[in-house]
């Protein structure tokens, strides 16, 4: 048995989950300061969703077709939230690169906390973030004309994408800790969700994409969290062929049940693979 | 206060890493008795801060054991961390924090109550003379003023063993001795230090032992009086304007000391551990050749003697040891 007296006394008795919550939060209002105090970073974040709805809207949305009656803004927006939250996840790698080149997570590391709360907090913080993202999508949104069938679909839906993005997240984390500057993980990153993000049902149906594409496109993760927000916006609006052709012809609650286990998924292996890296970092 | 234990505070036995073809540690032993500071001097690439990372849990030994405050470090990293402080070779502090903020959060990360936080981050900055700054963001720091908060953040939690990678390299005179000042009344109340340090007058002012790395391994150890006296007792040194001069000179002083006479580039060294008399008689001998030196003194043998011989006769049996 070794007693020591550290001269301070820690306060409580309290389990490891107990910490482990603190740690997060504390963690999570350091990382939230931090980005409050990187006006460029959430201007980014703001207008990249506005510009985004606007482009599809006005510049693309009139030569876009096959949608079997649907109006484009109610299409798109969903695809533009997806977008929105995958790209804003990025934020998650970026800091942690930063964080280790300047050494802080060396001071971290040395610390007695929950080494779950240095992703934890980042996520939470980052997933704040996204949430701000989709609100002024939606406010965009609303102006230019798009009507979701019911509200707790929508907001359903919000989940599901903040989720998913958490998810993915993880896996910038991990790239972040990896490369060990900012740039690279955007590098390193962009070849993997570019595709992922465009090649979907994000913004045009996947039908009039070349036949050699559409099996990725309409199975690929991101398609699968897209469509099920869709459904779950469009809600019983949806025709029976906007169903088949649009939404991967599967019903509400199996989209969503296949988004969360790729969610979930993800989310998993990547949560995994962050702990590992990080326990191993050379100093 | 902690008690006074006879334990050592850290041991370190046989521990190797090695980064690719590196051995950055090659089979390191050291040991720091409670309430003692150890010094770890060595060039550059020597191995210390990778022996620090190691015993502050932040890089894993490939073998050998290491334990700290009585813990065994590979086993449980955890508990290892809440009793040490560790300030890095290169501060850590967080650039879009103010100083209070940063101090702040590394004690709540250090579980400390709240206000003790507080009260704790204050009394650390006005220790280290920042109070003034504490409220800008740390990214408008100067060098040695974001040195001296990660030194204050190592401190937050009041750790039993302190690891200190080079604490003063940016720091001006006055930083460096207010520093030391904060290590000694430290260690005066129990704390235990390991301190890595290009500054051997530190070593010799702060350590009550030195361990000398080089390559990885350890090469020398016991107290700064202890290095010193390896290096012979009191010298004369005679400084010429000319190598060939020196020579001269060496050859007349042979017997003039009570020692093996050296002489380096222009400089001549004479053993003199009955001081004064030797001196008298080299001045007496120059004199009456009628040679006048540009520099004349009679000095104690410097820690910095004790680590240039040390590590330059390493360098050459290391050669010798690769070519033969
Ligand atoms: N992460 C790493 N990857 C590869 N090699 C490393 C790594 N860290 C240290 N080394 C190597 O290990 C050896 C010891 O390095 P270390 O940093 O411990 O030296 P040091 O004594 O602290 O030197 P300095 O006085 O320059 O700080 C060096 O040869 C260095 O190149
Ligand atoms: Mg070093």
């Amino acid at each position: 048995m070794t007693t020591t007296s550290t001269g301070i006394s820690s306060a409580g008795t309290n389990g490891r989950l107990g910490w482990a919550i603190r740690d997060t939060a504390a963690m999570a209002g350091r990382n939230l300061r931090r980005l409050m105090r990187q006006p460029e970073q959430i201007m980014f974040n703001l207008v990249s969703p506005i510009m985004f709805t606007l482009l599809f809207r006005y510049v693309f949305g009139g030569a876009i077709g096959g949608l079997q009656g649907l109006n484009y803004v109610n299409f798109l927006i969903p695809g533009i939230a997806v977008q929105t939250v995958l790209f804003s996840a990025g934020v998650t790698g970026f800091a942690l690169a930063d964080d280790l080149q300047k050494g802080f997570i060396n001071r971290l590391r040395s610390l007695p906390m929950a080494r779950s709360a240095v992703f934890g907090g980042r996520v939470a913080a980052d997933t704040l973030n996204n949430a701000l993202g989709l609100i002024i999508l939606l406010a965009t949104g609303f102006a230019v004309g798009f009507r979701p069938a019911n509200v707790p679909g929508l907001v359903l839906a919000g989940l599901l994408l903040l989720l998913f993005a958490l998810a993915v997240s993880l896996g910038y984390a991990l790239v972040g800790l990896s490369v060990r500057s900012p740039e690279a993980v955007n590098a390193a990153t962009f070849p993997i969700i570019f595709p992922l993000t465009f090649a979907s049902s994000a913004f045009v149906p996947v039908e009039t994409m070349p036949s050699w594409l559409q099996g990725f496109a309409t199975h690929q993760p991101v398609s699968v969290v897209i469509n099920a927000a869709r459904s779950l916006i469009l809600g019983d609006t949806a025709t029976p062929e906007q169903r088949d052709l649009l939404l991967g012809g599967s019903g509400t609650a199996s989209l969503v049940l296949q988004s969360l286990a790729w969610t979930i998924g993800i989310g998993v292996v990547f949560g995994l693979l962050c702990t590992r890296r990080y326990r191993n970092l050379t100093a | 206060m902690t008690m006074a234990t006879n334990a050592p505070a850290v041991i370190a036995t046989d521990l190797v890493k090695s980064f690719g073809d590196v051995r950055a540690l090659d089979r390191v032993s050291l040991e720091v008795q409670a309430g003692t500071v150890l010094g770890l001097l060595g060039p550059n690439g020597a191995g210390k801060t990778t022996a620090v990372n190691v015993l502050t849990t932040l890089l894993r030994a490939d073998s050998g054991h290491a334990e700290v405050a009585g813990i065994d470090v590979l086993r449980h990293p955890g508990a290892v961390r809440r009793r040490i402080g560790l300030a890095g070779q290169y501060p850590a502090v967080d650039e879009s924090l103010t100083g209070i903020e940063n101090l702040t959060l590394v004690g709540r990360l250090n579980h400390l109550p709240t206000a003790q936080c507080r009260s704790r981050a204050a009394e650390l900055l006005e220790q280290f003379g920042l109070a003034e700054a504490g409220r800008r963001f740390a990214k408008t720091y100067s060098g040695g003023m974001r040195r001296r908060l990660d030194l204050a953040a190592a401190l937050v939690a009041r750790p039993s063993v302190l690891f200190l990678d080079e604490p003063t390299t940016g720091l001006d005179p006055r930083s460096r001795i207010d520093l030391w000042k904060v290590i000694e009344d430290l260690v005066t109340q129990g704390t235990t230090v390991l301190l890595t340090t290009q500054y051997l007058e530190e070593a010799d002012r702060l350590a009550d032992r030195i361990s000398v790395v080089d390559g990885g391994q350890v090469i020398a150890e016991g107290s700064p009086s202890e290095l010193k006296s390896r290096m012979g007792g009191t010298l004369v040194e005679v400084r010429l304007d000319e190598q060939s001069q020196a020579r001269r000179v060496a050859e007349l002083l042979t017997d003039a000391g009570d020692g093996r006479v050296s002489s380096q580039g222009t400089l001549v060294r004479v053993p003199a551990s009955n001081g004064t008399a030797v001196l008298a008689e080299v001045v007496r001998r120059l004199d009456a050749q009628n040679l006048s030196p540009r520099g004349l003194q009679l000095r104690e043998p410097s820690l910095d003697d004790v680590f240039l011989a040390l590590t330059d006769r390493f360098a050459e049996d290391e050669q010798i040891r690769s070519t033969g």
